[in-house]
């Protein structure tokens, strides 16, 4: 019989693994915006 | 090594074709070590990346420090251990950083003092001699914290391609991975640790969402299920339930250190104090708890899949586990305290009623579990994808080690040496030291890695070579920002009273429970157990060092014109 701890941890599994692909996109491309306006200001910054 | 455990480790998926996957990404790695060091040209850019990370790439950062190779072994090594209860201590690490994300705690006002580490906040609250006292703690319990990183994250590399365990392999790989490391640490600083974070990211998301559907349809949905309850009962997925190995005290416990992994452990504290502003930090971090989840989720769940993938190979399961014993032979295990190695279980894992369904005889002592889920992962996956999750691996051992050092060595420059100077040291000074002892830290984990004959444990022995350090800093960090009677003696003493959490290791709750043994109706084992398990024993350091620090401060309070900063007195600083 599947037990009320069974069904949370099987939610969770698949609501994190969701949402966390969902994140993974939006870092991906924020990121790399981030990241080359970084490395831009790092270069231009006066020694 | 038998040749049987031998052949069982070389049957692997792992091609050529995913050895150049993996031997380009170490090379893209160097490159850019090699291209961005001409940024690195004082200490904020070298240890700050310039304080100018945007929140996307701040998340990409953290993901890729904090979800490092060891936190994927020794999770799956926990989820393979003890099933589905495992999950707890991933729940309570995502809500924990949620809400440190939601409200600011601790972060915020070190990041408006704009510190550079945590004991120069130490030194601008208290004094210089707390500063160097921190830094050196902090040093001291960090650097012995990663002094398995290398080992294990090579022991990976090892059973993901099936080379030899027992050779040369591994001191070969631990060689080859650090020299790599090393070389782009020592270059470009936290600039290039800022990039190669960010393609680890990339990589390692899509890994990992690919490799869990890839495991869930290998062995079943159901079938999962199914054998954690058979093996485990209830308590495979209960975390309250003692017998599983955890319970009320372990997972309190848990949740203080789901708050040190995201607010007090410093190479968090670093991505932190490297954002533009506190806006920023609170978006990164309220982002980021979904990482903090998921590093420990998704590899709890790799671990119980390796579980239910052995547990169903004839050949595999003779390996893993040891024969079911009868009652008597139990009893002696118990006694001799080597209950943990038992298939599926913690020590009162052992006492239950169900025992595991009986393995295949074997006169070969069980293989290290932290085999397990590498082993799995090389005969479930296609070439190419396997040198992908490789790649992806690598580059999360490689991110966190690239982190730790550049951490450590620079708080030994900026907290340790540099105050003790009485000349002060230029900012080339400051890089080339921390350079050499990114090299010397590096040399000192490649030995250790090599000699240290330790427990199996590796979540144990991180847990505790930590709280050396962070069981001092949690109270001298909320006291300083949040209490404004905190006193520069009242943290002294409450730094010094943290490091009663090395008491939390195996040998010495062990002889602390033969002492007292005699004086009580309990047996060694019932007291190691209810009293001194290493749960109860770091709640009991952390309490202790709690009524210290307040004691000494309301004892000793600093003299009226004391320069205070922090939340405490309005941030004056």
């Amino acid at each position: 019989m599947t037990s009320w701890w069974e069904t949370i941890w099987a939610g969770l599994l698949i609501v994190a693994l969701a949402a966390f692909t969902v994140m993974a996109i939006l870092v991906t491309i924020g990121g790399a915006y981030d990241l080359v306006r970084m490395l831009k200001e790092l270069r231009d910054r006066p020694r | 090594m038998s040749d049987a455990v031998l052949d069982a480790l070389r049957e692997t998926n792992f091609s050529t074709f995913d050895w150049a996957i993996v031997i380009g990404y170490l090379l893209v790695s160097l490159v850019i070590g090699i291209l961005v060091r001409h940024l690195a040209t004082d200490m904020t850019n070298y240890i700050g990346a310039g304080r100018s990370l945007g929140s996307w790439l701040g998340i990409a950062t953290m993901t890729g420090t904090e979800l490092g190779l060891v936190t994927v072994m020794y999770s799956a090594q926990k989820g393979f251990k003890f099933g589905f209860a495992a999950f707890h201590i991933a729940v309570l690490a995502g809500v924990v950083t949620f809400f440190v994300g939601l409200t600011g705690f601790i972060v915020a006002p070190l990041r408006r003092l704009e510190v550079l580490t945590i004991p120069e906040f130490y030194e601008r609250r208290f004094d210089r001699r707390t500063r160097v006292l921190g830094g050196f703690l902090l040093a001291f319990g960090g650097i012995l914290n990663m002094g398995l990183f290398l080992k294990v994250g090579s022991m990976f590399v090892v059973g993901v391609t099936g080379l030899p365990p027992d050779g040369l392999a591994l001191p070969i790989v631990m060689t080859v991975l650090l020299v790599l490391v090393l070389v782009y640490t020592v270059l470009g600083g936290m600039i290039s640790v800022v990039i190669t974070d960010y393609l680890q990211f990339v990589l390692l998301s899509l890994g990992m969402v690919l490799t869990t559907a890839l495991a869930i349809r290998y062995v079943g949905w159901h079938e999962i299920f199914v054998t954690v309850r058979e093996r485990m009962g209830t308590a495979g997925f209960d975390p309250l339930q003692q017998e599983g190995g955890f319970g009320p005290a372990y997972v309190t416990w848990m949740g203080i250190l789901g708050l040190v992994g995201c607010a007090v452990w410093p190479t968090a504290v670093a991505r932190a104090l490297a954002m533009k502003n506190t806006t920023e930090l609170r978006k990164q971090y309220m982002w980021s708890s979904l990482s903090f989840l998921i590093r420990f989720l998704i590899p709890y769940f790799w671990g119980i899949c390796a579980l239910t993938f052995i547990a169903n190979q004839a050949d595999l399961e003779g390996l893993f586990f040891t024969p079911a014993p009868d009652t008597e032979t139990l009893e002696i295990r118990i006694e001799e305290g080597n209950a943990s190695e038992m298939p599926g279980g913690s020590e009162s894992a052992a006492s239950q009623s169900d025992p595991p369904p009986a393995a295949a005889p074997s006169t070969e002592p069980p293989l290290q579990d932290l085999y397990a889920m590498p082993l799995f992962l090389g005969r479930i996956l296609p070439a190419g994808l396997l040198g992908l999750i490789s790649a992806a691996m690598i580059a999360a051992f490689m991110s966190t080690h690239d982190s730790y050092l550049l951490c450590w060595s620079s708080v030994i420059t900026q907290d340790v040496v540099a105050p003790l100077r009485k000349e002060p040291l230029t900012a080339e000074q400051r890089i080339r030291l921390t350079r050499w002892l990114i090299v010397a830290i590096g040399i000192f984990v490649w030995a250790w890695g090599l000699f240290y004959e330790g427990s199996d444990d590796i979540w144990d022995y991180m847990a505790i070579t930590g709280a050396i350090y962070f069981v001092g800093a949690i109270v001298v960090l909320v006291g300083g920002l949040y209490w404004k009677r905190a006193s520069r003696r009242g943290a002294f003493a409450a730094l010094l009273t943290g490091c009663s959490a090395i008491l939390s290791l195996e040998p010495i709750r062990a002889r602390l429970a033969a002492l007292v043994a005699p004086l009580t109706q309990l047996s060694v084992d019932e007291l190691r157990q209810a009293v001194f398990s290493s749960d109860r024993m770091n709640l009991a350091s952390l309490l202790l060092t709690v009524i210290v620090f307040i004691s000494v401060s309301l004892l000793f309070p600093d003299e009226p014109d004391a320069s205070v900063v922090g939340e405490s007195k309005g941030a004056q600083a």
